[in-house]
C-alpha cells in the first residue's frame, strides 16, 4: 500500500470500504467459532431433547454447572495458553487441592475457612514452582508441567494413605453452614427469584413445594465472574498486552522490555488457583474428597480453550472463546445422557465439534493475518 | 572524539570459547550519519550488533556512548540508553494490532491503584498519527500487524523505535526479504530518520541498497574491520569489489570466460 | 467455507434421523460400564425386563469410577421425570444429595447392587442385591453340610467392609474354627500364601474373589496335592472357575446373581407404574450357588451374558 494523496471520488469508495471492514472486524474475532458452535449445539439438543428435560430450570442447571466448572480452568488455560504455555498438571493441582482442604478439616481439626486459604497458599506455591521450572529450565511448558501431573497426583494418593488410610476424605458437608468463608464457593444464589417462579409454575415443584432447582449454582456466577475478569486483563490492561506479547514473540518482547518471566510465572499461579477454586466448589458439593479427582480435567480445558479460539503457538486467543468452549463441553457430555445415543458415542461428537471449531478459527485467523 | 559522535567501539573483542569472533574492531557512529556495515557471511556483523546492543558483553575493548563509557548487562540496558535494534524478525507478534504491537512493553496507562488500564484510545490516535508521518495507509490501527506488508512492517518497527527515543538505530537486513518498490520506501524512512540526527547502522549485503542511502562504509571479514571509509572516497564498484573480493570475481571471470570458449569449440 | 456448512448440516441430519426422543419411563444409573463383563449381564437384565414389562429404560453409567459425574447423571435423570430411578449405592455420601432431591421431586427410586448399609436412610424403600454377610452365611452353611471342621477365610483386602462381612458371615454359618488369611491382592502372593497354610491342617478354603484369589488357592490346592482334601469355595465367578467347577475341583462358587439385580428393579417398576405397589427391605438376589452340578449350563449362559 503506498500513500497516494487522496483525490475527493476516491474518498467516497473508502467510505464504503469502511462500512464492509466493521462487519469484518466482527468476524474476525477469536470468539467466534465458540460461538457459532454454542449455537449449533443448543438448536441439535434442542430438536432431539427438547422436550426431555433438558432445558428444564433444573435441567439447564446440571449442564451449566459441568460447564462452570470446566470454565473456571478453561479461561485460565486459555490465558496461559496466550501466554505460550501450557499446564498439564491442572487436574493433579484439582485432586491434590482437594485433600488440602479436607485433611487439616476433618483429620487435624482446622476450621473449614482456614482450610481454604491453606489450600490457595499451597497453589501459589506450586503454581510458581511451575513458572519458575519452566522459565529457568528453558524447558517445554508441557514437559515441566508433565512431570509435575505426576508429582503431584503421587504427592495426592501417598499422603492421604499415610494419614487416612483410605483414599476419600469425606464428612466436609457439615462444616459449610456456619463457616465465614465456605457458601463463597457452594451457595446458590437468586433463590428467592427461583422460589417465585416455582410458585408460578414455571418451574417444577418437589413434594414439599420448593422448586427443584434451588437457584444458580456458586460454580456458574464463578464461571461468569472469571470471564469477565480475564476479559478485562487480556484487553484492557497493560498486563494483558504483554501477555500476548509473551505468546507471540517470547524473545521479541523481552527485548522490548516485557517482563516476560513475571508475566508466565502468574499466570502459572493462575491456573493452580484456578483448579482450587474447582476443588472448592466440587468438594464443598459432593461434601468429600477424592484422591482421583481431577483426573485429566486438564486436557478437557486445553479442548475448550482451542475451541475457543487460542492458538496452539501463543499470542492469539481469548477468554470468552474459551468459556464458549466450556459451555459446548459441557452441554454435549450432559446432553447425550438425555438422549438415547449410547454414550460411547460422545467422544466421537466432541472430536468432530473441536474439528469444526477448529478450522472455522484457522479460518478466521488466516483472513486476520493474510496482506491486503 | 567530536560532540557529534553518539557511541564509539573501541577496539572490541569478543570470543566464543575457542572462536575468536570479533578482533579488536573499531567503529564510530555520528549524529544524522549512517554507517553501512558490510561483510560477507560469518564477517562477524551479528555479533558486532549484538555487542554494540548488549545481548552479548565484549571480552575486550570499551563501548562509549555520549562521552561515558558503558557496560551494557541485557538488551534493556542498551534500550535505556537509545540503542535500538530492529532485527530481522522485527519483534511484531502478526496475530496482535498494530497499536499494541506499537507500544508493547510501553504501553500508555490511565486510571490508578489496582484498576490500572490500558489507555487504548491514546495509543490508538498515537499509532494512527505515526503510520501516517511515515506514509504507510493504515484505515485502522486495531488490525492485526499481519496485513500489513513486508515493507509497512519494517517501517513500523523503525518508527517504534524512534518514537520510544532511540538516538542509534540498529537495522540487520532490513530489505533483504522486500521487494524493489517496498525496500525504496523503507530506505526513504531511514535517510528521513537520520536526517532526523538519528545514527543509523545498516547491516546489508546489498551493494545497491547500501551504496545510496550510505555516508560511511565498514567492511568486516573474519571478524577484523577492512577499514571504514566514506562515500567521497569509494565508488561504487569498489566498493563491490571490496565486499565480494575483487580477486576472487576476477578469478571467477576467467574461469567462466574459459567454460565458454570450451562450449563452444564442442558446439 | 460452504464444504464445511454441508459437513455440519448433514451431519446433524444424520445425527436427528438415528436418534428419536421419547420419554423413558425407567432410567438406571449404575457405576458399572457396560463393557464392562459383569455389568454387560446386569445391562441384559435390565433390557429383558423393559422388554419383557413392555415399558422403555434407559441404562447410563458414567465413563469412569467417578462419583461426582454419577451424581450429574442422577440429577439429569431426575431433570427428564421418569416414572422410576434405579441407582446403584457405591458411596452413599457422595450421591446422597442427588438421590435425596429424586425423591423430594416424586420420583421412586430402587438401588441395586451396592449400598445395602445406606439405602433406608436416603429413602429409598428397595434394595436389589446380595448382602454381604447373608451370603458369607449361607456359604458357612454349605461347608459344613459337606463336613468341614477347620475352615480359612482368604481376605485379599482387609479393611474392605465388604470383604470382612463376607468372611464374618462366613464364621457365623460355619460353626466351626475358622481362621482368617489376610492377603494383599497379589495372586501370586496369595498362591503362596495359601500354599504355606496347606501344612496346618484346613479342611476349607473361602475365597473372596473367583480370578483374583481363587484361581491362586486352587492352583496352590492343586500343587500340594490336596485336591479332594481340601475344599474350595469362592466369592464370585471367573470362566477358570466356572470350569473348575464343572470338573468338580471346587466346591461352590457364590454368584450374586447380577442378571436379577438389573431385571428386578424393573420388575417393580412396571407394576409400581400399573398399581402402585412397593415392596421394603431388601431383595436378596444372591447367594446363588454354582456347584458341579449345574456349572455346565451356567458355563452356557454365561457364554450368552446372562450369568
Amino acid at each position: 500500500m503506498s500513500a497516494k494523496p487522496q483525490s475527493i471520488g476516491e474518498k467516497s469508495e473508502d467510505e464504503r470500504l469502511r462500512k464492509v471492514s466493521k462487519l469484518k472486524v466482527i468476524l474476525n474475532r477469536p470468539e467466534l467459532g465458540a460461538l457459532g458452535g454454542s449455537i449449533l449445539v443448543f438448536i441439535f439438543f434442542g430438536i432431539i431433547a427438547g422436550d426431555s428435560g433438558m432445558f428444564s430450570a433444573y435441567g439447564t442447571i446440571n449442564f451449566l454447572e459441568v460447564s462452570a466448572n470446566l470454565g473456571i480452568i478453561a479461561i485460565a488455560a486459555a490465558m496461559l495458553m496466550i501466554g505460550g504455555e501450557f499446564d498439564l498438571s491442572v487436574g493433579s493441582m484439582i485432586g491434590f487441592a482437594g485433600i488440602c482442604i479436607a485433611i487439616p478439616a476433618i483429620y487435624w481439626g482446622w476450621p473449614l475457612w482456614s482450610a481454604i486459604v491453606f489450600a490457595f497458599a499451597i497453589a501459589v506455591l506450586v503454581g510458581y514452582a511451575n513458572g519458575l521450572l519452566v522459565v529457568r529450565t528453558g524447558l517445554p511448558s508441557f514437559i515441566v508441567t508433565l512431570a509435575m501431573l505426576f508429582i503431584l497426583r503421587g504427592a495426592t494418593l501417598a499422603l492421604t494413605r499415610l494419614i487416612t488410610g483410605r483414599t476419600q476424605v469425606p464428612g466436609l458437608r457439615v462444616l459449610i453452614d456456619n463457616d465465614p468463608i465456605a457458601w463463597i464457593f457452594s451457595a446458590d444464589a437468586f433463590t428467592g427469584l427461583f422460589a417465585w417462579l416455582g410458585s408460578l409454575g414455571l418451574i417444577t415443584l418437589r413434594q414439599d413445594g420448593t422448586p427443584l432447582a434451588i437457584g444458580v449454582p456458586a460454580s456458574v456466577l464463578w464461571w461468569i465472574f472469571l470471564t469477565i475478569l480475564a476479559t478485562w486483563i487480556l484487553m484492557k490492561t497493560r498486563y494483558g498486552n504483554w501477555i500476548f506479547a509473551s505468546g507471540g514473540d517470547k524473545l521479541g518482547a523481552r527485548n522490548l522490555g516485557v517482563p516476560v518471566t513475571r508475566v508466565k510465572i502468574s499466570l502459572f499461579i493462575g491456573t493452580a488457583v484456578a483448579a482450587t477454586i474447582y476443588a472448592c466448589v466440587q468438594v464443598l458439593d459432593v461434601g468429600s474428597a477424592d484422591t482421583m479427582r481431577g483426573f485429566l480435567k486438564e486436557l478437557e480445558a486445553i479442548v475448550a480453550a482451542v475451541v475457543g479460539g487460542c492458538l496452539l503457538t501463543g499470542g492469539y486467543g481469548s477468554a470468552i472463546g474459551a468459556a464458549f468452549g466450556a459451555l459446548i463441553f459441557g452441554t454435549v457430555s450432559m446432553g447425550i445422557y438425555y438422549t438415547d445415543v449410547d454414550t460411547d458415542w460422545f467422544k466421537v461428537f466432541l472430536g468432530m465439534m473441536m474439528l469444526i471449531a477448529v478450522i472455522f478459527n484457522n479460518f478466521i485467523r488466516r483472513r486476520v493475518t493474510e496482506s491486503k | 572524539m567530536s560532540e557529534e559522535t553518539i557511541v564509539e567501539f573501541n577496539q572490541i573483542s569478543k570470543f566464543f570459547g575457542s572462536v575468536i569472533a570479533l578482533q579488536e574492531v573499531t567503529m564510530h557512529i555520528k549524529k544524522g550519519e549512517i554507517m553501512c556495515l558490510l561483510g560477507d557471511n560469518g564477517a562477524g556483523k551479528s555479533t558486532l550488533i549484538k555487542t554494540l546492543s548488549g545481548v552479548h558483553k565484549p571480552d575486550k575493548g570499551e563501548i562509549i556512548v555520549e562521552g561515558k563509557k558503558i557496560i551494557f548487562d541485557s538488551p534493556r540496558d542498551a534500550l535505556d540508553m537509545g540503542i535500538a535494534t530492529v532485527y530481522q524478525d522485527l519483534a511484531l507478534v502478526s496475530l496482535m494490532s498494530v497499536t499494541r504491537n506499537f507500544f508493547m512493553g510501553r504501553e500508555p496507562i490511565k486510571g490508578f491503584g489496582p484498576f490500572k488500564t490500558f489507555d487504548i484510545e491514546k495509543a490508538n490516535s498515537i499509532a494512527a498519527e505515526k503510520m501516517k508521518q511515515i506514509g504507510i495507509d493504515i484505515r485502522d490501527v486495531s488490525q492485526a500487524v499481519g496485513t500489513m506488508s513486508g515493507g509497512e512492517r519494517q517501517c513500523l518497527a523503525i518508527s517504534r523505535a524512534i518514537y520510544f527515543g532511540a538516538k542509534v538505530l540498529i537495522l540487520d537486513e532490513p530489505t533483504s526479504a522486500l521487494g524493489v518498490h517496498q525496500a525504496s520506501v523503507v530506505l526513504k524512512y531511514i535517510v528521513k530518520a537520520a536526517s532526523q540526527g538519528l545514527g543509523v547502522i545498516l547491516i546489508t549485503h546489498n551493494v545497491h541498497h547500501a551504496y545510496p542511502v550510505g555516508n560511511s562504509f565498514t567492511i568486516l571479514s573474519r571478524g577484523r574491520s577492512m577499514g571504514t571509509y566514506s562515500k567521497q572516497k569509494l565508488s561504487r564498484e569498489k566498493l563491490l569489489n571490496m565486499m565480494a573480493g575483487g580477486e576472487e570475481l576476477d578469478k571467477l571471470e576467467v574461469e567462466l570466460k574459459e567454460i565458454d570458449r570450451i562450449g563452444k569449440k564442442n558446439n | 467455507m460452504r464444504k464445511i456448512y454441508l459437513t455440519v448440516l448433514a451431519f446433524l441430519t444424520w445425527a436427528m434421523m438415528s436418534v428419536a426422543a421419547f420419554a423413558t419411563d425407567v432410567i438406571v444409573v449404575s457405576h458399572g460400564q457396560a463393557n464392562d463383563p459383569f455389568w454387560s449381564v446386569a445391562k441384559n437384565g435390565v433390557d429383558s425386563a423393559c422388554k419383557d414389562m413392555n415399558i422403555t429404560c434407559k441404562y447410563t453409567a458414567p465413563g469412569t469410577f467417578d462419583m461426582v459425574e454419577m451424581a450429574k447423571l442422577i440429577d439429569n435423570a431426575v431433570a427428564q421425570n421418569p416414572k422410576g430411578i434405579v441407582i446403584t449405592l457405591p458411596d452413599a455420601a457422595a450421591l446422597g444429595k442427588s438421590v435425596k432431591a429424586a425423591i423430594a421431586a416424586g420420583i421412586p427410586v430402587i438401588s441395586m447392587n451396592s449400598g445395602s448399609d445406606d439405602y433406608a436412610s436416603l429413602g429409598i424403600s428397595v434394595h436389589v442385591g446380595q448382602t454381604e454377610f447373608e451370603a458369607g452365611v449361607g456359604g458357612g452353611q454349605k461347608m459344613k453340610a459337606a463336613g468341614g471342621k477347620k475352615a480359612l477365610c482368604v481376605n485379599h483386602e482387609v479393611g474392605n467392609v465388604a470383604l470382612d462381612r463376607r468372611c464374618a458371615g462366613f464364621k457365623k454359618g460355619f460353626g466351626g474354627s475358622v481362621d482368617i488369611l489376610g492377603t494383599s491382592n497379589d495372586p501370586t502372593e496369595i498362591q503362596k500364601a495359601v500354599a504355606a497354610k496347606l501344612g496346618a491342617g484346613y479342611d476349607t478354603i473361602l475365597t473372596l474373589g473367583a480370578s483374583l484369589a481363587g484361581e491362586p488357592a486352587l492352583a496352590a490346592i492343586e500343587a500340594a496335592g490336596k485336591l479332594g482334601k481340601v475344599r474350595l469355595g469362592t466369592f464370585d465367578m471367573s470362566p477358570n472357575m466356572l470350569k473348575a467347577a464343572a470338573a468338580g475341583k471346587v466346591e461352590f462358587l457364590i454368584d450374586q446373581q447380577q442378571y436379577l439385580q438389573g431385571y428386578l428393579p424393573i420388575v417393580i417398576f412396571a407394576q409400581y407404574m400399573r398399581w402402585g405397589t412397593m415392596p421394603a427391605g431388601v431383595v436378596m438376589t444372591g447367594p446363588g450357588f454354582v456347584t458341579p452340578d449345574n456349572a455346565s449350563s451356567v458355563i452356557k449362559w454365561a457364554a450368552q451374558g446372562y450369568r
